[in-house]
């Protein structure tokens, strides 16, 4: 009888992941501009809101939702991620980006940027199997 | 009879602290930002991180993100929220900066 792979639950799924945060980030900073005294809200109600998200979906893994928003004033930002995980259920592909040049070495998540006129938004998610 | 146990296998965020601080001292140091090296910089800290966080021999997976910024007078916020197992697992977030860069590493570690 042949094996198929039965792990669908435990899949992560970065394209749904991806849509759902990029709804969070519209619904809290859309239309907005980079305001320092809101920007605290901000971080907290994204991360909020996009982990309640990934918990209803009832799947057996631990989330790790990372926020960051920046004022567009020139800086030069870069970031990394690298994780120690197992590949086999700990998120899947990454996703390249042409100025966004970072995340090379990321085993397993889901990064969304977004951007307007004063301020670049970073949301990651990582998800982490859970031995069941 | 009760006594303490030294909870070798925890997150011990002293430990994961004092190897995020080397990584960034000798991966940065007293450079300014320069924008062809920032690549190699973020890189190199977290893969020195995560070498000696595996050394550590712990039942745990890791995930590291590292942030560099130019001081440019932008401001920026950065916030993480986790769903996890709260006795198992950790994390560590250190801030280091000179004279021209910001840079901030976070290790989440989550028990196996």
């Amino acid at each position: 009888m042949e094996e198929y792979n039965s792990g669908e639950e435990v899949v992560f799924n970065p394209d749904e992941i991806s849509v759902s945060v990029k709804e969070c980030v519209e619904g809290v900073i859309g239309g907005t501009d980079y305001n320092q005294s809101k920007v605290n809200q901000w971080t907290a109600s994204i991360v909020e809101h996009s982990l309640t998200h990934l918990v209803k979906q009832g799947r057996a893994f631990k989330y790790i939702v990372n926020c960051t928003i920046m004022q567009k004033s020139g800086a030069g930002l870069h970031t990394a991620n690298s994780c120690y995980w197992d590949t086999a259920t700990d998120g899947s592909a990454p996703k390249r980006r042409g100025f966004w040049d970072c995340f090379t070495h990321v085993q397993g998540s889901c990064t969304v940027r977004w951007e307007n006129r004063t301020m670049y938004c970073v949301v990651s998610v990582f998800a982490v199997a859970v031995a069941l | 009879m009760d006594y303490q146990i030294e909870e070798e296998a925890g997150f011990v965020v002293e430990d994961v602290s004092k190897i995020i601080k080397e990584s960034v001292e000798a991966t940065i140091g007293g450079n300014a930002y320069q924008h062809n090296r920032v690549n190699q910089w973020t890189t190199s800290i977290v893969e020195q991180c995560l070498s000696q966080l595996s050394k550590l021999g712990k039942p745990y997976k890791y995930i590291l993100t590292c942030v560099i910024m130019q001081k440019n007078g932008a401001g920026m916020q950065t916030a993480s929220t986790c769903f996890w197992d709260n006795s198992t697992d950790g994390s560590c977030a250190v801030r280091w900066e000179n004279k021209s860069v910001y840079c901030i590493v976070s290790v989440f570690g989550l028990a196996i």
